[in-house]
């Protein structure tokens, strides 16, 4: 058996990644491919523990958070078309209205 | 039983609510006399069934409002109230009268800021539960700020910004001290309440002497903003002066400050951890208050500045006598409070009189107008001379009172007050030889003596001046009580 | 009905008058003029019936007296001293009411004139009646603000707007003077009662007071090191408030000034009845200065010296009324002296006192409303534009005379021969040579004979140079009409004979005060706890002593006649520009550039004043302050919002992580 921690280090790798990403990246749609990645790897933190303690609730966990990624990136990926539409640009930097 | 209490309270405010509706001035103003006329019967009624030989709350309402919060709805009267009262019910009528014939804009709310004011501020005097009272207490905030910002002199946005940030801070820290009390009385009973004698009854029993001193002097801050009392007087200046004159003397009406210093703060002063600090430091603020607002008021040029540099002087003839702890000098402390607001009332509106008929209230550029408004410069003198403290008007009961009094404890302080009372005496003979006597300063053109209206009603309140001054018994009877009472309670500490 | 009931009317009817002529005088004839005359007369009438009364059984004197408010009262107290005064200033206020009908005829605002003069005759009776002292200070205010109204009358002219400031301001010192001794003793007496005055019992009452002088005297203040009685500090005071009121130095620069008013008004108050008030009120508390160290030595140097001091400006005036308005202030001076010397002479001070402020009284009242007929007539006040007006107007010039030779004191020592001020003005002379005999210092009595030979050189100075000789200019004029003249006569009357006929009785009468049925007091018991020596009074002076104030007198009018009279000496080189002391004289010590243009102007008004504003405007500074650094602070925390995304969520999980360790830590630790 492959011990619980390379599951638990793999996972916190990936989330690490995804939130640096998050926190540095101009492009939006790289901050949404982080924000899944982000998702992605607490699923599978959830599905280790699920195959480990024998109880099925974190998979089910797991497929609810599926479901509800692909509606997020859906919605998150329809606002960018309309910032794109609006200021032709995908760079979050660039757009500041709520400033001070 | 009538519930006189409530209605004097709520009629101005309803009324207040009701002249907002208004269309034309003649209503608002008809509305806003009736509304005060109601009041000032009332409260005459009451005066005459009020018993002045004891110390006690009278007309009592009660009824509880919040229990599990301690909060009631208690409303009285007492030898401290009854004459403020008395002061508002007769002073805002004749103000009413004495603005009978202006032009002004938004007559509707303006005669609603009167009564608002009115309702609030009597409301302070009789709220027996400090959450009526801070309600009361900051409301007369409000009315009073637009006041002075829509009818205001010209620096009147910053003049209405500074009094209501400034005297609202202090309320805050009121607040606290509220909270203080009341917090530390459901810790000793187990029960909240936020009833003003029980809490004041309540306060000797708490044990931290720290936590009394900071309670007093959290409390203490807020009245002392409100009175004004030097140091934290900045205020008075802008807000007195750039008000228009119906609001300067609504402002003179607002002797809440006085009042919280006499009703609860000398009634806990005992039993505070230091009473000999607290007596200090009121005496302090009290006597430099007074020869500051002199001195202060020679220097001015405007003349309705002096005339409020003067109130603050006045005023400090309050704090001092506070200070005195002699059954005197406390009642003239309060009589003090009666006959300022009397005095300061007609001064303002001889200055407001003035600065229509001329334009100007700059001292200097006015001179001679004795010659061309001689009934206007007949009250004025007489205003003047009262507010000089010449004996037979009530500025001289009070201050002999004061002065007497504070002495027996006081003697230093009372000398550095005396001092003033020469400054105070040249200010304004200086003030109306250069306005009313010598040659008429042609720059000015053509004036108009005081028409009927303000007439009347400059003139009752000079009459009243003159009778209370000849007999200050009516009123002064009730003080005397009270006060007595106050200081038997501080003999039992030996204080 | 007994006469004594109706006392309380002698005020009264004055007061009752001023609101009639205030607000009809105006519809009446000549401003309404009949209403306060016939209430002094009726008060005058009162008046004397009481003081006839009282000279018949002089130990039971009239008392009323009223809850005022607190603890105190008002009331009424008629003994010899208050019916004397009551009678004069009622007696000198109808004479004075009558010559002012023809005086102001001219006047535009004459019923505001008779009001004010209506309501000053009311408040100075209130004032004589008082028997508690806080209701003296109260009649002493009003008399002082009616005094401001009547200076101020005028009031179109600037210099007479300035001069009725400057009466009240000084005066206004005297008061606070005054107010702290009544404080100061109000706190005494309050702590010997232990703060639990008796029903009945009025604190600051006379009886009151004087009960507890014993009291009053044993407790000590320390004052710059120096250990104080209370009862001089008190009497100090209120001989503060007397020097104020009465002129003395330093405060007598009013009165001089207060001349801008009309004569008839300078008359009857800065002649006959409210300078008076300061004698009064030491003369009426004099229990205390009996009780009291070195009080009443300061009395008599301090009234010494003024007599003197103003009699040296007397003689150099030009203005007739000025040159009556020194003369005033001089022989308040001599009162003044007259009751220090009680040190000496006990009770009897107050009696020679009195005395002479009776017959003052009548002989200056006289001298100004000669002084107003002739400017009446004249229309000028300089001296120097007069002469020979006795041809012009010869009863003035007669009355006139007749009231000079009584200022100057002019009659035959020994006898019962002479005017009335010969007799009052003697009486104080004398008694100073005893003060000096029995205290060794001669410096009163020297000063007052000094200032009765420059009295008697001023007045026949302004005689000769106004009366008699050549006409000057051009000047018209005519004799006043009969109502101002019977009253001139009146007073010559009384100026030439009251002396000598009353002397004696006025004296044992008025001195004899304190002994009563009201305010019981052997002055001469409390002369020991003031330290003084009391002497017999000595008629034995050496016959040179005896004559002396009539050779002064005589030699100043030899002087005066000699070199205005006869013009032997020609003054134009003492009377130039050059000679300093002229113009010390002239220009009255500097007195008004020291006092007001450096002291009050310079010190308290741009000092005092711009200092406090500076002041206020630091605090005004300190709240904006206050103020700029909470907006400064709600700017510098804006920047946070910078409206990037990614820096609200960075800033999101930090604060997660933050909570999350926190809290782990916690729980750790708990």
């Amino acid at each position: 058996m492959i011990p619980i921690v390379a599951y638990l280090a793999l996972s916190a790798v990936i989330f690490s990644i995804g939130l640096y990403g998050l926190m540095t990246q101009r492009s939006g749609i790289r901050i949404l491919m982080c924000v899944e990645l982000m998702l992605n790897a607490a699923n599978l933190n959830l599905v280790a523990f699920s195959s480990y303690n024998g109880d099925l609730t974190g998979q089910v966990f797991a497929l609810f958070s599926i479901a509800l990624a692909a509606c997020e990136a859906a919605i998150g990926f329809a606002i960018l078309m309309s910032i794109y539409r609006m200021k032709d640009t995908i760079n979050l930097d660039t757009i500041n209205i709520l400033r001070w | 039983m009538l519930p006189i209490l409530s209605l004097i309270v709520l009629i101005p405010l309803i009324f207040a609510a009701l002249t907002l509706l208004t269309k034309t001035k003649e209503q608002a103003r008809s509305l806003a006399l009736v509304a005060t006329v109601a009041v000032l019967l009332l409260t005459v009624y009451m005066y005459f069934n009020f018993d002045s030989s004891i110390a006690s709350n009278q007309f009592e309402e009660l009824a509880q409002w919040v229990p599990s919060l301690g909060i009631t709805y208690h409303l009285g009267v007492d030898g401290v109230s009854m004459p403020l009262i008395l002061l508002n019910a007769i002073v805002l009528p004749l103000l009413i009268l004495f603005t009978w014939n202006d032009e002004r804009k938004s007559p509707n709310k303006f005669y609603a800021c009167i009564l608002a004011t009115e309702g609030a501020v009597i409301g302070v005097f009789t709220a027996l539960d400090f959450f009526l009272f801070y309600v009361f207490w900051e409301l007369t905030l409000i009315p009073l700020f637009f006041m002075v910002s829509i009818w205001g002199g010209p620096n009147k946005h910053h003049a209405a910004i500074k009094f209501f940030i400034y005297t609202h801070v202090a309320s805050l820290v009121m607040l606290l001290g509220i909270f203080g009390l009341y917090f530390a009385s459901w810790d000793m009973t187990g029960v909240p309440s936020l009833d003003i004698p029980t809490l004041i009854a309540q306060f000797q029993y708490i044990e931290s002497g720290i936590a009394k001193d900071m309670i007093f002097l959290a409390l203490l801050f807020g009245f002392i903003v409100k009175i004004p009392s030097f140091p934290f007087h900045s205020w008075l200046p802008d807000a007195y002066t750039e008000a228009p004159t119906a609001g300067s003397v609504l402002f003179v009406m607002l002797k809440i400050g006085g009042y919280g210093l006499f009703k609860i703060m000398l009634p806990m002063l005992p039993f505070t951890a230091s009473p000999n600090l607290m007596i200090t430091i009121l005496a302090v603020l009290g006597s430099v208050s007074i020869i500051y607002g002199a001195f202060l008021a020679l220097s001015q040029k405007d003349l309705k500045r002096m005339v409020a540099y003067s109130s603050v002087s006045h005023m400090g003839y309050v704090t001092l006598g506070a200070a005195g702890l002699v059954s005197l000098s406390v009642s003239g402390a309060m009589f003090q409070q009666f006959s300022h607001g009397l005095i300061m009332s007609i001064m303002f509106m001889s200055c407001g009189v003035i600065n229509n008929a001329t334009g100007t209230r700059i001292i200097n550029d006015l001179g001679g107008l004795a010659q061309k408004m001689p009934k206007l410069a007949t009250i004025m003198l007489f205003t003047f001379m009262a507010s000089l403290g010449l004996p037979g008007l009530t500025g001289f009961v009070a201050e002999v009172s004061v002065l007497a009094g504070s002495f027996v404890n006081l003697p230093v302080y009372v000398i550095i007050a005396l001092l003033a009372i020469v400054i105070t005496a040249a200010y304004h003979l200086w003030a109306f030889q250069r306005t009313m006597f010598g040659v008429y300063n042609e720059k000015l053109g053509t004036v108009f003596d005081i028409n009927r209206y303000q007439t009347l009603s400059m003139g009752i309140i000079a009459i009243l001046i003159l009778y209370f001054g000849f007999n200050p018994s009516p009123v002064f009877d009730m003080m005397l009580t009270n006060s007595e009472h106050i200081i038997s309670l501080m003999a039992v500490v030996g204080v | 009905m007994a006469v004594e009931n109706l006392a309380f009317l002698i005020p009264l009817l004055p007061a009752l008058a001023f609101v009639l002529t205030f607000f009809f005088g105006k519809k009446l004839p000549s401003g309404g003029a009949i209403i306060p005359i016939a209430a002094i007369a009726t008060s005058f009438v009162l008046s004397l019936l009481i003081t006839l009364r009282l000279l018949a059984n002089p130990g039971e004197v009239v008392t009323q007296s009223y809850n005022w408010f607190a603890m105190f009262n008002i009331g009424i107290l008629v003994d010899p001293l208050a019916a004397v005064m009551l009678t004069m200033v009622t007696f000198v206020s109808l004479l004075i009411h009558i010559y002012s009908l023809g005086y102001m005829s001219h006047d535009k605002a004459q019923s505001r004139y008779f009001a004010e003069t209506a309501f000053f005759t009311a408040s100075m009776l209130g004032l004589i009646l008082s028997d508690n002292i806080l209701q003296l200070f109260v009649c002493w205010e009003l008399v002082g603000v009616c005094s401001y109204l009547l200076i101020g009358f005028w009031f179109h002219k600037p210099s007479a707007a300035t001069a009725a400031k400057k009466a009240f301001l000084t005066t206004r010192i005297g008061d606070v003077m005054f107010l702290a001794g009544i404080v100061i003793l109000f706190s005494d007496l309050f702590k010997i009662f232990n703060g639990a005055v008796p029903d009945g019992v009025y604190i600051l009452r006379f009886d009151t007071i004087f009960v507890h002088i014993p009291e009053i005297a044993a407790i000590n203040a320390n004052i710059f090191g120096m250990e104080v009685s209370h009862i001089t500090l008190i009497t100090l005071l209120f001989f503060g408030g007397a020097v104020g009121k009465s002129g003395q130095f330093p405060l007598h620069v009013w009165l001089p000034d207060a001349m801008e008013g009309p004569t008839t008004v300078s008359a009857l108050i800065h002649a006959a009845t409210m300078v008076t008030a300061g004698v009064y009120l030491v003369a009426r508390t004099f229990p205390m200065f009996m009780a009291a160290p070195s009080s009443l030595m300061i009395v008599a140097y301090l009234g010494a010296f003024t007599a003197i001091f103003a009699a040296t400006m007397g003689i150099v005036m030009n203005d007739l009324k000025r040159v009556l308005a020194y003369s005033t202030i001089s022989q308040l001076g001599y009162m003044m002296l007259g009751l220090g010397v009680g040190a000496t002479i006990g009770a009897e001070a107050v009696g020679i006192s009195l005395f002479h402020l009776v017959n003052h009284a009548f002989f200056k009242a006289l001298l100004f409303l000669c002084a107003g007929s002739v400017i009446h007539a004249v229309g000028t006040h300089d001296m120097r534009q007069l002469g020979g007006v006795a041809k012009v107007m010869p009863i003035t010039a007669a009355t006139m005379l007749a009231a000079s030779l009584a200022l100057a004191g002019i009659g035959i020592p020994g006898t019962s021969i002479g005017t009335s001020g010969f007799f009052s003005k003697d009486a104080i002379i004398e008694n100073a040579y005893l003060f000096g005999e029995t205290t060794g210092s001669w410096i009163p009595y020297a000063l007052s004979i000094a200032a009765a030979l420059l009295t008697s050189l001023y007045i026949f100075r302004l005689l000769f140079m106004t009366f008699y000789g050549k006409p000057r200019t051009d000047y018209g004029g005519h004799e006043s009409p009969a109502s101002m003249t019977v009253p001139l006569s009146i007073l010559a009357l009384l100026a030439l004979f009251f002396g000598g006929l009353t002397s004696k009785t006025f004296n044992t009468f008025v001195s004899d005060t304190f002994v009563n049925n009201f305010v019981n007091m052997d002055i001469s018991a409390l002369a020991s706890l003031g330290g003084y020596q009391l002497a017999e009074h000595a008629g034995h002076e050496p016959m040179l002593i005896l004559w002396m104030p009539l050779i002064v007198a005589v030699a100043g009018f030899l002087i005066a006649f000699l070199v205005y009279g006869l013009k032997i000496v020609n003054m134009d080189r003492l009377v130039s520009r050059n000679n300093p002391i002229y113009k010390l004289l002239y220009n009255r010590y500097y007195q008004n550039s020291i006092f007001t243009n450096f002291f009050s102007v310079k010190v308290i008004y741009e000092g005092f004043a711009f200092a406090g504003r500076a002041i206020d405007r630091g605090f005004d500074w300190i709240v904006s302050w206050f103020a700029d650094l909470i907006l400064e602070t709600g700017e510098s925390l804006r920047q946070f919002q910078t409206g990037a995304v990614q820096n609200y969520a960075t800033v999101v999980i930090a604060g997660v992580s933050l909570l999350v360790i926190l809290i782990t830590v916690v729980m750790e630790v708990l």
